[in-house]
């Protein structure tokens, strides 16, 4: 009942100076729906570069080290020999070791030429790396499998016969793989996947571009990389070994950093208006000295004084916070269709969620705006106040 | 009346100075008395003689340098502020020269805010409104804000306020400063009748001479010292 009576009060007072009242909730409103926007907007951009890279960071990529030549291979053309495979398979311990040929070629369709990226698998690795869309996985050495934004430019479906290099090697497709983003160990979208057997036929090379490891538990991943890298690096540096999760992380990171840099920008016009509501604060201090020194000298204690405060910044806050809430629906959609030109990362729960964050920095921001002005009408001394004209 | 003699507040030797642009300037020098329950006592002397420093001493708004005060027999020299604020709201109603009711509460909510920081009840209205009918307010007025109604109103309902927690002692400063003779009489006589039929203790700090007559004593102040009791 007491805390609706200092409610009422600071109620009572926004009212009568509703102008002014309006004016510091509008900075409130205009603080919350930047913070929000910008954070919104920033999740948005993460979102779009997480969804356009590959989701796969469980695995360890080797490739041969620049700079190395290693056995079997010619200088400028450093490869990972069976010998080094047997070691990473040796060193990975119960992790699936996928060694890659991969390369590039020029491929004729129908009439259409263009170049796709070439990839040599095992076709028993190729589940584990692919998922397939249509078809079948490659069986034995024959067949091809297209990347799927390769197929749709090329209208390929499974059946279809592409012709490779400058022989124009005829191979039929089998089946189309599953779109994957880009990865950071192989990226088939705009590619082909062949058989090994198929690859070595066909270019005659020794040894492979790189290994993949896929690790069976993610906490194991460190452990293998160290591993890898004490097995094969031990004299000399001839392989280079990236873990694709902290690749991932490292970038998801960067985007994090700038989604948060993008809110601290918001966040400076949450600090105008906090400034504003201490203003306005100090104000209503300084125009009720009066009416304080009549309210402590008739028992309202010195805490409860500061209630009746804290109540006025906190309506503020609330106010300003709930209405810049709602328009942090427009700030933010308005924000990613101009930036990302793509509205549907509004409606994703990690991009929702700035907007109670934003507003509960709005009213947080209120609140401790009135703190200082609270103590302050509070410590007033009575009899100086009630002399106060 | 046995309770009449008991002393409801008492003051020893109380001295107070203040520091104003580097001066000190005494306001109160050891100052003693008593004031027994349901006497009605004016505090006369001229501007700046230091009976206005009397009453907020009196009244706990104001703590003495040295000396004591004692309310009800208890002593409130070591109180914290807190516990002062606490006295003021029970057992001490004021009534201002200037009314000061609360600009932002219509008349009866003012009549109720001391009862509601007291009580933190929700019906008070039984109370409020018994109140406001003791000091004569017209029942209609009840919703007004205090700049609606006329000065003597406005003591009216101040007075209600400073009631509402059926406080023991009365401090009234200038009660009838801003008031016409009638309304300012009509003021006097309600203060009396509080006296005499509920038996409330009165101060009162007035320059009106014709004011005294009310009164079962007049303490006269110049320069901060009592110089005689009437």
């Amino acid at each position: 009942m007491q805390q609706r009576l200092f409610f009422n009060l600071a109620i009572r007072n926004l009212r009568i100076h509703w102008l002014r009242s309006l004016l510091a909730a509008i900075g409130i409103i205009i603080g919350v729906v930047a913070i929000t926007s910008m954070g919104i907007l920033g999740n948005g951009l993460t979102l779009s570069v997480s969804e356009s890279l590959s989701d796969v960071g469980d695995s360890i990529v080797v490739s041969p080290h620049v700079g190395y030549y290693g056995m079997g291979s010619s200088p400028g053309n450093s490869r990972i020999s069976e010998r080094e495979l047997e070691q990473i398979r040796r060193a990975a311990g119960n992790a699936d070791v996928i060694p890659v040929y991969s390369g590039g070629e020029r491929i004729k369709v129908g009439r259409e030429t263009g170049a796709a990226v070439i990839y040599g698998l095992d076709p028993k690795d190729i589940p584990l790396m692919l998922d397939k869309l249509e078809g079948q996985y490659i069986r034995g050495s024959s067949g091809v499998m297209a990347g799927k934004k390769l197929a749709e430019e090329y209208d390929l479906i499974v059946g279809s016969r592409v012709l490779i290099g400058e022989e124009e090697t005829g191979v039929r497709v089998t089946g189309i793989l599953d779109e994957r983003g880009m990865g950071f160990d192989i990226n088939p979208d705009y590619g082909l996947v062949f058989s090994d057997q198929w690859y070595r036929n066909y270019y005659h090379e020794e040894g492979y571009d790189s290994v993949i490891v896929k690790v069976r538990d993610l906490s194991h991943i460190e452990s293998t990389k160290a591993a890898i890298e004490a097995q094969l690096n031990r004299r000399e540096t001839t392989v280079d070994v990236y873990d694709t999760r902290a690749i991932l992380e490292t970038i998801l990171e960067t985007f994090g950093r700038i989604a948060t840099f993008t809110m601290a920008i918001g966040g400076i016009s949450l600090l105008v208006a906090g400034v504003s509501i201490f203003n306005v604060m100090m104000m209503s201090v300084m125009e009720r000295y009066k009416e304080i020194g009549i309210l402590r000298s008739i028992g309202t204690l010195r805490s409860e004084v500061r209630k009746i405060f804290i109540y006025e910044s906190l309506l503020l806050g609330l106010g300003g916070s709930l209405i810049g809430g709602l328009l942090s629906f427009i700030g933010g959609y308005v924000a990613i269709l101009i930036m990302l030109e793509e509205t549907r990362y509004l409606f994703e729960p990690s991009s929702l969620v700035y907007i109670p964050y934003g507003m509960a920095f709005g009213i947080v921001t209120s609140v401790v705006s009135g703190l200082y002005p609270a103590w302050k009408a509070s410590n007033l001394n009575p009899i100086e106040a009630l002399r106060h004209e | 009346m046995s309770d009449s003699a008991d002393p409801v507040i008492v003051f020893r030797n109380i001295t107070k100075v203040y520091h104003l642009l580097g001066e000190n300037v005494t306001a109160l020098l050891d100052v003693s008395g008593s004031v027994r329950r349901g006497e009605f006592i004016a505090i006369m002397g001229p501007s700046g003689s230091g009976k206005s420093t009397l009453l907020n001493m009196l009244g706990c708004l104001d703590v003495p340098d040295s000396g004591e005060i004692l309310i009800n027999g208890i002593e409130t020299t070591n109180m914290s502020d807190d516990e002062l604020t606490k006295l003021r709201r029970d057992h001490i109603g004021f009534i201002f020269q200037q009314f000061n009711l609360i600009p932002l509460l219509t008349a009866r909510e003012n009549v109720e805010y001391p009862l509601l920081l007291k009580t933190g009840s929700a019906d008070c209205d039984d109370r409020c409104l018994d109140v406001l009918r003791s000091v004569a307010l017209e029942s209609h007025l009840d919703h007004h804000r205090p700049n609606e109604l006329s000065g003597g109103q406005q003591q009216r309902v101040a007075i209600a306020r400073a009631l509402v927690n059926d406080p023991e002692i009365l401090l009234c400063d200038e009660p009838t400063g801003n008031l016409d003779s009638k309304t300012g009489n009509a003021i006097m006589e309600l203060l009396s009748r509080l006296c005499t039929h509920q038996n409330k203790t009165v101060i009162m700090v007035t320059h009106d001479p014709s004011l005294a007559v009310y009164a079962n004593r007049t303490i006269h102040i110049v320069d901060g010292r009592i110089s005689g009791v009437a």
